[in-house]
């Protein structure tokens, strides 16, 4: 490597400890950039050096790491995500999410490329770092406040020229909401697995960042041959120049009904009216509620969907979203095609900070649970549950993140909800992660992407399969293809592994694959991250995930589906379509030994070594 | 016989609507009711690219991608559906 406090990194994390009130900045050693690159890689590295597996994720031995990239602080596209690293409080293995956003780069623009949280403060505080320097400050004036209010309170009296940025958690957060997310730029939120959560364990209400300190690229020329591909190829793909920013990533509601794929009724079929589904289309958002396209900082592609709702005053209230996810667990998935209401529940989900796929899951079990008689009025507290409710949803939101009435239940998530009533088989989720919205029935490999994803239910972790569904054919991979299902899930996970840890965006991957990354990386570091070597780091990066998960207790045998997906089929194409035990167990071996792990889902001794993964001191 | 073609994003721009019924002879292939829906220099253009389909642009017949079937010669029968977009991601 060259000199890597110099080129893409600062050489610099900072280690907090909140139980002590102490705070480190460290070097950052060499041979984890070189072997695990940067973002969700050097997380998972910093996070399993230091973690007890058998910790209570809400106590004060979480570990808790956001990490950068080499090309934060540079100008390629989407190059602006952060990646957190801790051990979720809502399923037990590791939490591993990501989010755009502007604070990632004013992080890395106080001068480091890491930030380690560790401990649990006694009382609310909130950690402010500038360049060479770093304090944590009292945060009770804030804590009970929202997302929105809090970024507003701590971003207020910033020096004119030297802006702050915030990260923090809501009262989701702090009331230990197993579903909790953090956000930054008020909307940009790492969602999934609950890390508000961990922070409100920490009592760490927020992260403000700011400083100028730039880093430098070794190799210009190389650089820049990698930005200008993949700047043209943005420019080709249809994906990314033109339709994320007319639809949103709501544009394939409609495609994914077509595809029999669409989630109903806590994932009980595929089956909806084609005049209801176009009521909570991407379409009908952008003629309807939709101002303004926005992006992500330095973003070509511009997902973001800046809306307006009639408010209850008269007044128009003005939000972001919503997204595909959120759209449908909030809407088909309750039996819900009520647009506006579902955008005003993904409003309140992002001042109070909650993860709004994992809530849709959630609300989704509870109206099943009510529609069985497994939750009654009495629990709800009079609130009707039925689904197609669409007048719940705000409240519920609100309860879930106060932990008021039944909220206190729906705070746990889906599994515990479930479990609670005694049928945890109602719960739609994957190491107690809630299903995001495409059902595993309609396509293979989609289902083994979430079987095998580390961090659970995740689309995004596991592999994001569904184009795979629209293409078909020979020449691609069919839907329901066991052979194909295994190597093109790992595959597609492996590239999600390196646009974590690169610090970039998913739909880049719509335009181009790993070449002009490999460039930009090696170009910015001058080290060596050829595509060859970017596959050896995913290869080491899922295998460290699933070490961990393995240390924590998790098996083979939750890599599977709920029963309800290889025991009642969806039509699809007029055929039964499921998932049965013995395709699920097929593709796991298949694709365990595709990982060179064992038979039961342990990386092998061999693995271990040939990918030079250091193993826990004893 | 009678087929529906349903357009998506902003294919609905350029065919100028959501969905059109068109009436083929039998035997019909699902190339032939292209041909006969991309009645413009511009329509054509974003359907084809010589005789084959544009790269990401997908054409599925009852809900499967006609690469899963026999391709812009898979026949079509009455009723069928054919839903044509230009390649869609999200999530």
């Amino acid at each position: 490597m060259s000199d890597i406090s110099r080129y893409g990194y600062h050489g610099k994390i900072l280690e907090v400890d909140l139980s002590a009130g102490r705070i480190e900045e460290k070097p950052l050693d060499p041979e984890l950039v070189r072997d695990y690159l940067g973002g969700r890689g050097l997380a998972t590295r910093l996070f399993y050096d230091r973690v007890e597996p058998a910790c209570d994720p809400l106590g004060p031995d979480n570990i808790l790491v956001i990490a950068t990239s080499p090309l934060i602080g540079t100008n390629a596209p989407t190059s602006c995500r952060g990646h957190m690293v801790f051990k979720s409080p809502l399923t037990g293995v590791i939490g591993t999410s990501n989010s755009g956003g502007t604070w990632a780069n004013a992080f890395k623009a106080s001068g480091f490329d890491a930030l380690i949280l560790k401990g649990s403060s006694r009382v609310p505080v909130m950690l402010d770092i500038k360049p060479g320097q770093a304090e944590l400050l009292p945060a009770g004036h804030v804590w009970g406040k929202d997302i929105h209010e809090t970024t507003e309170a701590l971003s207020a009296g910033a020096e004119p020229g030297k802006p702050v940025k915030v990260l923090c958690i809501g009262p989701a957060g702090e009331n230990l909401v197993r579903i909790a997310a953090v956000a930054n730029d008020y909307n940009r939120v790492y969602g999934r697995c609950g890390p508000g959560a961990v922070l409100g364990g920490k009592k760490l209400k927020a992260v403000r960042v700011s400083g100028k300190q730039k880093i430098e690229i070794k190799d210009r020329e190389l650089y820049q041959s990698g930005l200008d591909q993949a700047l043209y190829l943005m420019k080709q793909a249809p994906v990314t120049k033109r339709l994320l920013r007319e639809l949103g990533t709501a544009g394939l509601v409609e495609l994914i009904h077509l595809i029999s794929m669409l989630p109903h009724r806590n994932f009980q079929d595929c089956s909806h009216r084609d005049e209801d589904v176009e009521r909570v289309s991407g379409e009908t958002l952008a003629k309807t509620l939709l101002e303004r396209a926005g992006g992500c900082f330095l973003c070509p592609i511009g997902c973001q969907r800046h809306t307006a709702v009639p408010g209850r005053d008269g007044k128009d209230e003005k939000g972001e979203g919503p997204e595909y996810e959120t759209t449908v667990l909030m809407g088909p998935l309750c039996d819900i095609y009520d647009l506006e209401a579902i955008t005003r529940a993904n409003y309140r989900s992002n001042e109070l900070g909650l993860d709004t796929m994992s809530f849709g899951g959630t609300m989704a079990c509870a109206m099943e649970l009510f529609e069985r008689g497994l939750l009654t009025s009495e629990d709800t507290g009079g609130l009707d549950f039925s689904f197609g409710n669409a007048d719940v949803l705000e409240a519920a939101v609100r309860m879930t993140a106060l932990r008021e009435g039944i909220g206190d239940l729906l705070a746990e998530g889906s599994f515990r909800l479930a479990a609670s009533r005694g049928r945890p088989e109602y719960s739609m989720t994957i190491k107690k992660l809630e299903i995001p919205a495409y059902d595993p029935r309609a396509s293979f490999t989609q289902a083994l992407g979430y079987m095998t994803s580390p961090s659970g239910a995740c689309h995004l972790r596991g592999g994001y399969a569904v184009s795979l569904a629209f293409f078909g054919g020979t020449k691609e991979i069919p839907r329901y293809s066991l052979l194909q299902s295994p190597i093109a899930i790992r595959n597609m996970q492996n590239l999600g592994i390196l646009q974590d840890s690169l610090g970039v965006c998913r739909f880049t991957g719509y335009a181009f694959s790993t070449d002009p990354w490999a460039r930009m990386a090696s170009g910015a570091t001058g080290g060596d991250f050829s595509v060859t070597r970017l596959e050896e780091i995913a290869n080491r990066v899922a295998a460290l995930e699933r070490m961990f998960n393995v240390e924590a207790g998790a098996t083979a045998a939750d890599d599977d589906l709920p029963a309800r997906f290889s025991d009642v089929p969806i039509i699809v194409e007029g055929k039964e379509r499921r998932v049965s035990r013995d395709d699920q167990e097929r593709m796991r071996q298949d694709y365990y030994g595709i990982r060179r792990w064992d038979e039961r889902g342990r990386p092998s001794r061999e693995l271990i070594d040939s990918l030079n993964i250091r193993r826990r001191k004893p | 016989m009678r087929i529906r073609v349903k357009f998506f994003a902003y294919f609905r721009e350029i065919f100028g609507g959501r969905e059109k019924d068109v009436v083929l002879p039998e035997g019909s292939t699902v190339g032939d009711l292209l041909d006969d829906v991309c009645n413009t220099a511009k329509r054509r253009a974003e359907v084809f690219k010589g005789r084959a389909l544009k790269p990401l642009v997908i054409a599925m017949k009852n809900g499967t991608s006609i690469n899963s079937l026999d391709g812009l010669e898979t026949t079509l029968e009455d009723d069928d559906i054919i839903a044509v977009f230009p390649f869609v991601a999200g999530g």
